[in-house]
């Protein structure tokens, strides 16, 4: 890492697969002196203990974790809780975009609302949300819900005002009903900025609901985070966030792929 | 125009409109917990909510929970930008570094970092380093990707004006690229301390420690429920001025063109 | 309802052609309201095409073609004066009028067999029909074999001919064009005009051309109506005798030139007036 300089231009005596390949090969050297370090802070024993603990461990963990059949029941509560909220938010915003982003004195009138209350940070709601919905799934649906509405509900409102005006023209010129312009012309034509919308809303649904999780419950992965800190188990806390953010990171470059399968791209 | 335009047409309809059913809605809500359609222990009349305001700020040290948010989020926003942009320039300067890593780092920015707080509890303790590194951690990719989406937008025409007058490496960082890319860099540096705001409420909250988010807490943990309405609406009143002064302050910084 | 064949008011139309007009446009007359007080866009205009017809309407920019072209399409309300097809009052968009734009309007989500299919799929044919009918208009405008493409993939060109067939597949009585060829280069406009030409006699479809381009005007029509600049009123309407089948090849006879020298006499006294109007306007700081 400290010859980045040099990187640029590799070394005479490097393989020739090094050479041909300099990214891969960088990458490689990242990940080998992050892990490298990382065990030897494990055993020089100058942190505290097992708040840096060794691969081996993590690695354990990481098994025992994937191979218990109770961690899929917290997990599928994780997805079920995820899934709804997605579904709740993501359609009401969805709904109230069209809606905003279809006249121009909606727009006026009601987008500052989503624009300044989007990016509050909405865990604070969390406490409203337990009188609301108790203490079950439904305080992590309703967060999770509210989190993803904003931001499906931006870029809606935003991709409505980009549609190309002609081709609401040529809807209207065949005489489509309101149901076929919104399903054959809004819904397609605004299908990036509700893909984006859907992609940027996971994410922070992903953070209500398991903050939420964190905070008060007894299921579910955020839960189980938790725990592992009141145990002190940090093998198996880390064990944990890989898991998160390696299903964090897929689901968003699913959605990415998604918006990818697109034939106008290829322009 | 002879005859007054109706409102409807009036520039401020929109707002009045906007500010008009906020108005109706809070009354609505008043008139339903009166007529016991809406259970007063789970929402409170608004009114009783805009009673608390002022005993929530006298009582609770409103001020000094605001003082301490505050400059838990300057120190997280100082950590972001001075690592923030260095790493951007990092990645800029190194090719080879960027192709390798530039993907891994926009990986980061969308992964929902901040359930890491359990182990910045047992790294740092339950303390506002804490607190401050959650922020700093949430805000710091955002604005990597920002200085470098900046500086290499950097228009190829500047660069070429830059060579003609046989700038030296450092002057043609400092004389073109840097001031070029610093729009973009604003608006990252925005970007990341909205970001450090958020999180670091949502920790304050979530581990009860600290400012305005433990205020919350608290007085839920009471059962205080108008004031934790009030506390509720106070919080998202402040980072509403938060987020339109950095919006303000972004569009004064920026420089024409 | 009794078919009242309206008077045109117009003698340059020939007796021989006298034969019940499909569409008639009556004293339209429309006024917007702008910053600077009321604009009348178009002012009392009367047309009247018949079944088979060429008809081309031109004017300089800023004489309320595409505003004519909105009304009689249905997209445009406000305005007095009737628009008929074959003597019943059309109130919103009609489907004895099929509209193409002068704007990119091929939906990039779907592919050109889907893009053509639009119409049928609107009116709730069954699948199976719309696609025989919708392959039927992929050969009339040529471009069999890209039934699958998406119009990314395709040229302006091509992607004008898709726009076409579309609006063919809904098989208008009137086939309304504004200024579809305006967006492409000269030579494919005049490819384009051949196509246009050529479905024309197959089809014997009616329909009302609105443009700028004397050239694309002369080639195709059978009568062009001349626009003044605003407000838009109807200056005069030619008789285009040139015999037909034609192709773009007509542009170099003397016949053609001579048209195409008249209606610039005509016209140019509007553009003048245009172009001093956009001047004057740009001097005083408005945006035109």
């Amino acid at each position: 890492m400290a010859e980045t300089g040099r990187l640029t231009a590799p070394a005479a005596y490097a393989p020739s697969w090094m050479r041909e390949h300099p990214v891969t090969a960088l990458r490689i050297a990242i990940i080998i002196t992050v892990l490298t370090g990382w065990e030897l802070l494990a055993r020089s024993g100058w942190l505290y203990r097992d708040v840096v603990p060794s691969l081996l461990s993590i690695g354990r963990a990481l098994y025992e974790t994937l191979s218990d059949p109770t961690f899929y029941l917290h997990l599928t509560t994780t997805f079920y809780e995820i899934g709804l909220a997605m579904v709740i938010g993501g359609l009401s915003g969805l709904a109230v975009g069209i809606l905003i982003g279809g006249s121009k004195l909606m727009q006026h009138a009601y987008e500052p609302f989503l624009y300044y209350l989007g990016p509050c940070p909405k865990i604070i709601f969390f406490p409203v949300m337990i009188m609301w919905f108790g203490v079950g799934p439904g305080s992590k649906i309703a967060m999770g819900a509210i989190s993803c509405f904003f931001p499906v509900a931006l870029n809606v409102a935003g991709g409505m005002r980009e549609i190309d005006k002609v081709l609401i023209r040529v809807g209207r010129s065949f005489r489509a009903n309101t149901w076929q312009m919104v399903t054959k012309i809004y819904m397609p034509a605004m299908r990036h900025p509700i893909i984006n919308g859907m992609r940027l809303g996971l994410g922070v649904c992903l953070i209500g609901t398991l903050l939420a999780e964190t905070k008060l419950s007894n299921r579910g992965i955020g839960f189980l985070v938790i725990q592992s800190y009141t145990l002190f188990n940090m093998p198996q806390m880390y064990s944990l966030l890989i898991v998160l953010f390696v299903i964090a990171i897929g689901a968003n470059a699913l959605i990415g792929r998604l918006g990818g399968l697109d034939t106008i791209r290829r322009t | 125009m002879s005859k007054p335009a109706p409102l409807t047409k009036s520039r401020y309809f929109p707002a009045i409109l906007g500010l008009g059913s906020f108005a109706a809605f809070v009354l609505v809500v008043e008139f339903l917990v009166y007529a016991d359609v809406l259970n007063r222990f789970i929402v409170p009349p608004p009114s009783e909510v805009l009673a608390a305001f002022p005993r929530v700020i006298m009582q609770e040290h409103v001020l000094s929970r605001f003082v301490l948010t505050a400059s838990e989020a300057l120190a997280a926003s100082v950590l972001v930008t001075i690592f923030g942009i260095a790493g951007g320039v990092l990645l800029y300067q190194f090719n080879l570094l960027r192709l390798a890593t530039e993907t891994w780092v926009a990986a980061v920015a969308a992964a929902p970092l901040v359930l890491m707080y359990p182990l910045y509890l047992v790294i740092f303790g339950r303390n506002a380093t804490t607190i401050v590194m959650m922020g700093f951690t949430a805000g710091l990719a955002p604005i990597i990707l920002k200085t470098l989406e900046g500086l290499v937008g950097t228009r190829r025409v500047l660069i070429n004006v830059g060579k003609s007058f046989n700038l030296t490496r450092s002057q043609q960082f400092w004389k073109i690229l840097f001031p070029a890319a610093l729009p973009t860099i604003f608006v990252g540096m925005r970007l990341g301390l909205i970001f450090a705001l958020i999180n670091i409420v949502g920790v304050e909250y979530l581990i009860n420690f600290g400012g305005l988010g433990q205020l919350i807490n608290e007085l839920a943990e009471r059962f205080d429920l108008a004031g934790t309405y009030a506390a509720i609406c106070f919080v998202i009143l402040v980072s509403i001025i938060v987020f339109m002064l950095t919006e303000r302050l972004e569009r004064w910084l920026r420089p024409a063109g | 309802m009794a078919v009242v064949a309206m008077p045109t008011g117009r003698d340059s139309v020939p007796a021989a052609r006298a034969a019940e007009p499909i569409l008639t446009v009556d004293g339209i007359v429309k006024r917007f309201e702008t910053p600077d007080g009321v604009l009348t866009a178009v002012d009392d205009v009367s047309l009247s095409v018949l079944p088979g017809e060429f008809f081309s309407v031109i004017g300089p920019s800023g004489c309320g073609k595409s505003t004519l072209f909105n009304i009689i399409g249905g997209l445009l309300d406000g305005y007095d004066g009737s628009v008929r097809v074959a003597g019943e009052l059309v109130h919103g968009p009609h489907p004895s009028i099929g509209m193409i734009f002068q704007e990119e309007s091929t939906f990039p989500w779907r592919s050109v067999i889907d893009n053509i299919a639009f119409p049928l799929e609107i009116a709730g044919l069954p699948k199976t029909e719309r696609y025989d009918r919708a392959r039927h208009f992929v050969a009339l405008v040529g471009l069999d074999g890209f039934e699958r493409r998406f119009p990314a993939e395709l040229s302006g060109g091509m992607r004008q001919r898709v726009s076409m067939a579309r609006t063919l597949a809904a098989q208008p009585k009137i086939m309304l064009m504004d200024e579809p060829f305006a967006a492409l280069d000269e030579q494919t406009r005049l490819l384009l005009g051949d196509k246009v030409l050529q479905i024309q006699q197959e089809l014997k479809q009616t329909t009302l051309l609105i443009t700028h381009n004397i050239t694309e005007a002369v080639q195709l029509s059978d009568r062009i109506m001349v626009m003044t600049y605003r407000p838009g009123k109807v200056k005069r309407i030619v008789d285009i005798d040139l015999p037909r089948p034609r192709t773009s090849e007509i542009v170099s006879s003397e016949a053609f030139g001579r048209y195409v020298a008249q209606i610039w006499n005509d016209l140019r006294e509007e553009a003048t007036r245009g172009m001093h109007d956009d001047e004057s306007r740009k001097r005083r700081g408005a945006p035109s």
